[in-house]
C-alpha cells in the first residue's frame, strides 16, 4: 500500500481495541449516528465470545442471572452493521506512524482514528504462594473479571465428588469493595461458607464511613458471612491438619465442615488463619495501558487524555473506560465509560462535544444488601459540603445526603434505600432543593392517617355524592338507587358499607 | 301529553361508549336512565355520563350560523344558505388561486363512523385536497402505530373488556381508568376479587393506582426505559416463552441482546423505580399464566410514544400472551369514537377500512365505491400538527375547516397554534357551543349533539355500537353531515354526499370491505339485535360473519401470521429538566371533565373548579406554596396561572395541571413522536413560582 492510499482513502476508518461495556457502547453510539455510511468500523477483542454486561457477572454467579442473558450485541449484530467484529484477537503493538496495529498473529490493521476501551486487569494482592513456581495461579485461586473466570468459579462452586457431595464448601473473599460483596454474597447464596477479607478499616471504604460499614458488616453476618476488616491475606499454603504447620503463632478458624483434600490455609497479617477451598480475589484492578506505553503514549494511572478523549501525546488515538485518565481521575465504573462513549462518537463523527467529568452512583448488586453511594461523600465533605444524615443502628440503616448549595452533591445509603430513586433524580439533575427536603427525603414516608370524614366530603366522584347523602339512606341498595353512589366505578362501594354500618351502630333503636 | 319514548344509546363522551337510555323529559329535556343490559357498563355510568343530557336547552347552545365581520371582528347571526355559500365561495377562490391543497379540513375522534368516513370523502372527492386530518392523532395515534407494526392491526382491545377480570395479573402502564373511564373499573375489582392482581405505572398515585396490588411511580417519559429493565429481567430469570417466541414471532434475538445493557440499577437510575420495586413486578409476570399489558395516555403520548408501546408489546410478546385468553397487550383507547375515527379515512395517510392511501389496490377500490377515478384522489397529506403549524403564514392551507375539534384547547404548544389560525384566509368551526377554537372563526356552523342524530362509533373494544336519536334537534341546527352534503353540492362535487346515516354506513361497509378494519357484514340491525359487534365482520353470502370479539388466536394479521419482535432504543424526553425549568410536567384529566371541556364545562351539575397545578408537599415547601395559593407554571413555551393543590401522591420532581383549560396546552411540548406523528403532551420541562 502506498502513502498516498493511506491519506486519500475517502473512508475514515475506525479501529478499536477492546470489546467490554465501552467499546460496545462506543459502536452503538456511531450506529446510532449512522457513522457506518462514511466509516469503517473494526473491533479487536481478546475474549472469545461477543461482548457481554461485565456488570453482571456477579448475578450470574449467585444464580438470578443467566448467563445467555448478558451477551450485549451478538456477531449477527455486528455483521448487519458492517462493523468487523474481530474476536480473539489480541493486539501486540501499536506502530503510530504507519498508523497501524499489529495483532499477536502479525495481522496489520490500519486506522485512522485508534479507539483504546482496553479496561482494566486485576491486580494480584501481594499474597506469597498465590501464584506458582510457573507463573500460574493457584488452583484453588479465583480471579473475577471475565465471563471465563465466573464460570470457572461457577464450575468449583458445582463440583461434587464420586458421592454427589460438594467439594468446594468454604470460600474466602479477598477485598470488601462493591465487587467483593457481591461476590461474598453471591456465593453464600450458592451455599458457600463465606468470609471476606478487607485490608481497609471496614468495608467499602472507599465509599462509606465507619458507622454505615459496621452496619453492613453486621448485615453480612446475619446472612452468614463473616467478614475480617483491618486485615490483609499474606500467604496461601496447601491446609494440613491442625497447628504446628510452619504457621507459628497463628489462630486457627475452627473447621466443622468435611474435609476437601484440595484444602487450602490463608493466613491474614492478624494473626489469623482461614481454612478454605476457595479464594476469590476482588481487591481492585489497573488500568490497562501496556499498549499505549509500549506506543510512547503518556500515561500515568491510565492513559491520560484531554476533553475530547484523546491522548494528549498523539491526537488521532483515543481512550474510554476504565483505561482512560481524564482530568486526573481514572474510574473503574460503568457509566462514566458509557458517558466518554457517547462523547467520542461525537468527536469521530466530527461534531463539537466535550467530556467534562460524570456523576456517579454506585449501588451494590446483590441480594438483601442495601448499599447505594452517590460520588464521593467523603471528598464532597472535604469541599465543604454539609451532611444531613440519619442513623438507625437499630434497624440497621444508615443514611447520609452531602449537600452544598441545596444540591445533593453525595451520598452514601446504607440497609434503607427508601425513595432511592427520587433521590438519585434530584442528584443527576442537580435539583435546587428546599432546606427541610433533605432531611424529609430521609425520614420514612408516613402513611396517611384514617380520617373522619365530615357530612360534605365527596366519597363517590363518579356520581358526586357525599357523606351526608349516604347517611340518609337507609340501605346500600337504597343508596345506589337514591344517589348512584357505587354504580360508577364501584370504588367507594366499601366506604358506603361503612357508613351504613356505622351509621345503623349509633342509632339501634332506629332500626326495627 | 308527551309519550314516553325511550331510546336505547350511548354515552357522549368517553371510548367506553357506556349504553345509556334516554327518556324524554319535560318539552325539549331529556333525562339518562340505566341500560343495564349492555355488556361493557352493565346500567353503570360516570357523572358525566347521568348530567349528559343537561346540555340539551342549554343557552350556550348555538343555534344559527354566524358569519364574522372582519373588520369589526364581530360574529352575526347568518342564514344556512349564506353561510354555506359563502364558505365555497371562499374555497373556490383560494383552490383556484393557490391550489387544492390551500384548503384543509380538520376531524375529532369524537365523530361518528358515518361523519369520519364523509369527511374523508368530502376532503378527497369534493376538495380534492391531501390536507386532511384529525385529533386522533394526539389520542392514542402512538399505540396504533405500535399495533400495526407489532401485531399487523390496530384495533386497541384485541379482546372485549371484561376478558380483564379473568386475567392473572393486569399491568396498566399509564392509565387512570378509574377517573378517565370509571364504570371500567369494575373490571379491576372483579379481577381482584378472583385473585388476580393489578399494577399500576404512573407518575401520580390516582384512584386506579389507590387500587393496585403494586404501584410504581416512575419519572415521566420513561415507562420506556421500565419496559426494557422488565424484558431484560424475564429474559435473566429464564422467564421467557420460547417456544410461544419460536412459534409465533420474529426478530426475538436481536431484542433480546438489545435489552440485556438494561440491568436493575440502570432502570432505577433512569427510571427512579427502584430495584426492589422492579423485581417485585417481575415476580408477579414469572408467577402468571395470564398476563395482560393495557396501556394508555400516559405511555402513549410521548416522542418515543411509538417505541414506548413496542417496548411493552415485547415484554407481552416473550411472555407468549398476545393470541392467548385473557391475556396480551391492548390500548385503551380515550375519545369516543377514536377507533372508529382512525380507521375510515380522517387521518391523513388513509382510506377506509385502515386502507392506506399511498396503496394502489386499495386506491382504486375506495375509488371504485366512490364513483370517481383512482387518480383523481389525492396523495398523503401532513399529520394533525404538522398540518395546524403549516396553516397560514406557516406556508400551507390558507383555509381550514373544523368537525369535532376544540383546537385552541387541545394542541400542544398552544399559543403558536392559535397564531397559525389566526392567520388563516378562512376558518370554519363546526361546533355546538361557541369553543375557544369557534371564538376565532370566520363562520361557525351550530350542529346537532349526540342526542340529536344516529350514528355508529367504534368503541375501545373495536365494538360497533349505535347511538340513535332520541330528540328531534333545536331549530336552526343541522348536522355535520349536512354541512358536508351541502358544501359538497355547492363545490360541485362530482358525486352526492347522502346525509341519511345508515345509507352512508352501508357504502362505508362496502368501501371497508377487505381492508383491515373491514365492517361489510355490519348493518344496524345486527348492532342492536347483537349489542354491538366486533370488527373485522366481512359480508358473508349465507351465514352472516359473526364479528371477531377476540383476535390473534391462530395468527396475527401479518403477512406471515407472526408478531413483530422490534428493537427499541430508550432517548428520553425530548426536553429534560434544568436549571432554569428543574421539575418535569405532565397533564391528563380529572373524572368531572372531558377533552377541553367544550361540553363539560357548561353542564352546571359537574364541578368545575378550574385549573390547578398538583404538586408534592416537598416541592410545595420549597418554593413556599400552600395549598390552594395561586402559582405559576412556565415553560419554554408559555405559562399559566392555577392555584396550587398540594398531594402526596404525585412524585416530587413532577407537576401536574389537567388539560380541560384554556392553558395547560400552552406549556406542553410540540416534539413529535417520529412514526405516530403524537406531540409529548406527557413531559416537558417546567417551573414553577409563587
Amino acid at each position: 500500500m502506498t502513502e498516498s492510499s493511506r491519506t486519500t482513502s475517502a473512508r475514515k476508518r475506525v479501529v478499536v481495541v477492546g470489546s467490554g461495556m465501552a467499546a460496545t457502547r462506543l459502536v452503538e453510539e456511531l450506529v446510532g449516528r449512522g457513522a457506518t455510511t462514511d466509516m469503517d468500523i473494526t473491533v479487536l477483542g481478546d475474549e472469545p465470545v461477543a461482548p457481554y454486561n461485565r456488570i453482571l457477572l456477579s448475578a450470574v454467579l449467585e444464580g438470578t442471572h443467566r448467563p445467555e442473558a448478558l451477551t450485549l450485541r451478538s456477531e449477527e449484530w455486528y455483521a448487519e452493521h458492517d462493523i468487523d467484529l474481530r474476536l480473539g484477537a489480541r493486539v501486540l503493538e501499536i506502530e503510530r506512524d504507519l498508523k497501524d496495529v499489529m495483532l499477536v498473529d502479525g495481522t496489520i490493521i490500519e486506522y485512522d482514528a485508534l479507539v483504546l476501551a482496553t479496561g482494566s486487569i486485576p491486580t494480584l494482592p501481594p499474597i506469597r504462594g498465590l501464584v506458582r513456581m510457573d507463573g500460574s495461579l493457584h488452583e484453588s485461586v479465583h480471579a473475577f473479571r471475565s465471563l471465563g473466570d465466573c464460570e470457572r468459579l461457577v464450575d468449583a462452586v458445582d463440583a461434587t465428588n464420586g458421592s454427589g457431595e460438594k467439594v468446594n464448601r468454604r470460600a474466602v473473599v479477598v477485598g470488601g469493595g462493591l465487587l467483593g460483596l457481591q461476590v461474598a454474597r453471591a456465593l453464600g447464596a450458592r451455599g458457600i461458607d463465606t468470609e471476606i477479607v478487607e485490608g481497609g478499616e471496614h468495608l467499602l471504604h472507599q465509599q462509606i464511613g465507619t458507622a454505615a460499614g459496621k452496619i453492613l458488616a453486621r448485615d453480612l453476618k446475619k446472612l452468614g458471612v463473616a467478614v475480617y476488616t483491618g486485615a490483609r491475606a499474606v500467604r496461601l499454603s496447601d491446609a494440613t491438619d491442625g497447628p504446628g504447620t510452619g504457621l507459628s503463632g497463628s489462630v486457627k478458624v475452627p473447621d466443622p465442615l468435611p474435609r476437601n483434600p484440595g484444602r487450602v490455609a490463608l493466613r491474614l497479617d492478624n494473626g489469623f488463619t482461614l481454612d478454605t477451598d476457595l479464594v476469590v480475589l476482588t481487591a481492585g484492578g489497573r488500568p490497562s495501558t501496556a499498549l499505549a506505553r509500549g506506543a510512547g503514549l503518556e500515561v500515568k494511572r491510565g492513559i491520560v487524555v484531554d476533553d475530547r478523549l484523546a491522548s494528549v501525546t498523539d491526537p488521532d488515538i483515543h481512550a474510554i473506560g476504565d483505561c482512560a485518565q481524564h482530568n486526573g481521575r481514572t474510574t473503574g465504573f460503568v457509566p462514566p465509560a458509557w458517558e466518554q462513549a457517547g462523547v467520542l462518537a461525537a468527536v469521530l463523527c466530527e461534531e463539537p462535544a466535550k467530556y467534562d467529568g460524570h456523576r456517579m452512583v454506585a449501588r451494590l448488586r446483590a441480594t438483601d444488601l442495601d448499599v447505594a453511594v452517590l460520588g464521593d461523600p467523603e471528598q464532597e465533605v472535604l469541599n465543604g459540603g454539609e451532611v444531613v444524615e440519619m442513623s438507625n443502628p437499630v434497624r440497621g440503616s444508615h443514611r447520609k445526603l452531602v449537600v452544598r448549595d441545596g444540591r445533593i452533591v453525595a451520598g452514601a445509603l446504607v440497609g434503607d434505600l427508601n425513595r432511592i430513586g427520587l433521590i438519585t433524580q434530584h442528584y443527576d439533575r442537580q435539583t435546587v432543593l428546599g432546606p427541610t427536603e433533605p432531611g424529609d427525603l430521609l425520614l420514612v414516608e408516613r402513611s396517611a392517617q384514617p380520617v373522619q370524614l365530615p357530612d360534605d366530603a365527596e366519597i363517590c366522584n363518579c356520581a358526586g355524592v357525599t357523606v351526608g347523602a349516604i347517611k340518609a339512606c337507609s340501605s346500600f341498595e337504597d343508596a345506589r338507587e337514591k344517589t348512584r353512589a357505587t354504580t360508577g366505578c364501584g370504588g367507594c362501594a366499601s366506604t358506603v358499607r361503612q357508613l351504613l354500618a356505622s351509621r345503623s351502630s349509633l342509632t339501634p333503636e332506629g332500626i326495627k | 301529553m308527551d309519550v314516553m319514548t325511550e331510546t336505547r344509546t350511548h354515552c357522549p363522551y368517553c371510548s367506553l361508549q357506556c349504553g345509556m337510555s334516554l327518556q324524554r323529559s319535560g318539552r325539549a329535556g331529556i333525562e339518562v336512565r340505566e341500560w343495564a343490559e349492555f355488556p361493557v357498563n352493565e346500567g353503570g355510568l360516570c357523572r358525566k355520563g347521568w348530567t349528559a343530557g343537561e346540555l340539551r336547552g342549554s343557552r350556550e347552545r348555538l343555534t344559527t350560523p354566524m358569519v364574522k365581520d372582519r373588520e369589526t371582528g364581530e360574529l352575526r347571526a347568518a342564514g344556512w344558505d349564506e353561510a354555506l355559500d359563502l364558505i365555497a365561495d371562499r374555497v373556490r377562490g383560494l383552490q383556484a388561486d393557490h391550489g387544492k391543497d390551500a384548503v384543509a379540513v380538520f376531524g375529532g375522534g369524537g365523530l361518528t363512523n358515518e361523519k369520519a368516513y364523509q369527511l374523508g370523502k368530502f376532503a378527497r372527492v369534493a376538495l380534492g385536497t391531501s390536507q386532511i386530518d384529525y385529533n386522533g392523532r394526539w389520542c392514542m395515534s402512538s399505540a396504533a402505530s405500535a399495533g400495526n407494526q407489532a401485531f399487523g392491526v390496530d384495533r386497541g382491545l384485541p379482546f372485549p373488556l371484561e376478558d380483564i377480570e379473568q386475567a392473572d395479573v393486569v399491568v396498566l402502564v399509564g392509565s387512570n381508568m378509574a377517573e378517565t373511564m370509571p364504570p371500567a373499573a369494575r373490571y379491576l375489582d372483579r379481577l381482584r376479587e378472583r385473585g388476580g392482581q393489578l399494577v399500576v405505572i404512573d407518575p401520580r398515585l390516582t384512584a386506579t393506582g389507590e387500587r393496585a396490588d403494586l404501584f410504581l411511580q416512575p419519572v415521566p417519559g420513561t415507562d420506556l426505559a421500565l419496559a426494557l429493565g422488565v424484558l431484560h429481567l424475564l429474559d435473566a430469570q429464564g422467564a421467557i416463552d420460547e417456544d410461544y417466541v419460536a412459534e409465533r414471532t420474529t426478530g426475538f434475538d436481536a431484542v433480546r441482546t438489545s435489552v440485556a445493557a438494561w440491568w436493575p440499577e440502570r432502570v432505577e437510575r433512569v427510571t427512579g423505580v427502584s430495584t426492589f420495586e422492579l423485581r417485585e413486578l417481575i415476580t408477579m409476570l414469572t408467577g402468571a399464566e395470564k398476563v395482560m399489558v393495557l396501556t394508555a395516555r400516559g405511555a402513549e403520548q410521548h416522542a418515543q410514544g411509538t417505541a414506548t408501546v413496542l417496548a411493552w408489546i415485547n415484554v407481552a410478546l416473550a411472555l407468549g400472551m398476545p393470541g392467548k385468553s385473557y391475556s396480551g397487550y391492548g390500548c385503551l383507547t380515550g375519545q369516543g369514537n377514536g377507533q372508529g375515527g382512525r380507521e375510515h379515512g380522517q387521518k391523513s395517510d388513509q382510506l377506509p377500512g385502515y386502507r392506506m392511501i399511498d396503496d394502489p389496490a386499495a386506491r382504486e377500490h375506495v375509488a371504485g365505491v366512490w364513483g370517481v377515478a383512482p387518480e383523481s384522489l389525492p396523495g398523503k397529506g401532513r399529520s394533525a400538527y404538522e398540518l395546524l403549524d403549516s396553516l397560514g403564514d406557516g406556508g400551507g392551507a390558507k383555509a381550514l375547516l373544523v368537525f369535532g375539534s376544540n383546537i385552541v384547547v387541545s394542541a400542544p404548544r398552544a399559543t403558536h397554534v392559535t397564531q397559525r389560525l389566526e392567520s388563516l384566509d378562512l376558518l370554519v368551526v363546526c361546533d355546538i357551543v361557541m369553543s375557544e377554537t369557534a371564538a376565532l372563526a370566520d363562520v361557525v356552523l351550530p350542529i346537532t349533539q349526540w342526542a340529536e342524530e344516529t350514528g355508529t362509533m367504534t368503541n375501545l373494544e373495536g365494538r360497533v355500537i349505535l347511538r340513535q336519536q332520541a330528540v328531534a334537534p333545536p331549530e336552526g341546527v343541522r348536522s355535520d353531515l349536512d354541512v358536508i352534503s351541502g358544501l359538497a353540492e355547492r363545490l360541485g362535487s362530482p358525486v352526492p354526499f347522502s346525509t341519511e346515516p345508515e345509507e352512508i354506513f352501508d357504502e362505508l361497509g362496502r368501501a371497508s370491505a377487505g381492508g383491515k378494519a373491514d365492517y361489510s357484514g355490519i348493518t344496524y340491525d345486527r348492532i342492536l339485535a347483537e349489542q354491538g359487534v366486533f370488527w373485522p365482520c366481512p359480508a358473508a353470502d349465507g351465514t352472516p360473519h359473526p364479528g371477531t370479539p377476540r383476535m390473534f388466536a391462530d395468527s396475527f394479521a401479518t403477512p406471515d401470521g407472526r408478531a413483530r419482535f422490534l428493537v427499541q432504543e430508550f432517548g428520553g424526553a425530548a426536553e429534560q429538566p434544568d436549571a432554569s425549568y428543574p421539575l418535569h410536567l405532565t397533564t391528563g384529566r380529572v373524572l368531572a371533565q372531558y377533552q377541553s371541556g367544550a361540553q363539560t364545562r357548561r353542564i352546571t351539575s359537574l364541578p368545575d373548579q378550574g385549573a390547578f397545578v398538583e404538586m408534592h408537599p416537598m416541592l410545595a415547601a420549597r418554593i413556599g406554596a400552600h395549598d390552594g395559593d395561586p402559582v405559576v407554571v412556565r415553560t419554554r413555551r408559555g405559562e399559566m396561572k392555577a392555584p396550587a393543590k398540594v398531594v402526596t401522591t404525585i412524585r416530587p420532581d413532577t407537576v401536574f395541571v389537567p388539560f380541560h383549560w384554556v392553558g395547560a396546552n400552552r406549556l406542553t411540548n410540540d416534539a413529535l413522536d417520529p412514526s405516530s406523528r403524537m406531540p409529548e403532551f406527557k413531559v416537558c420541562a417546567a417551573d414553577v413560582v409563587v
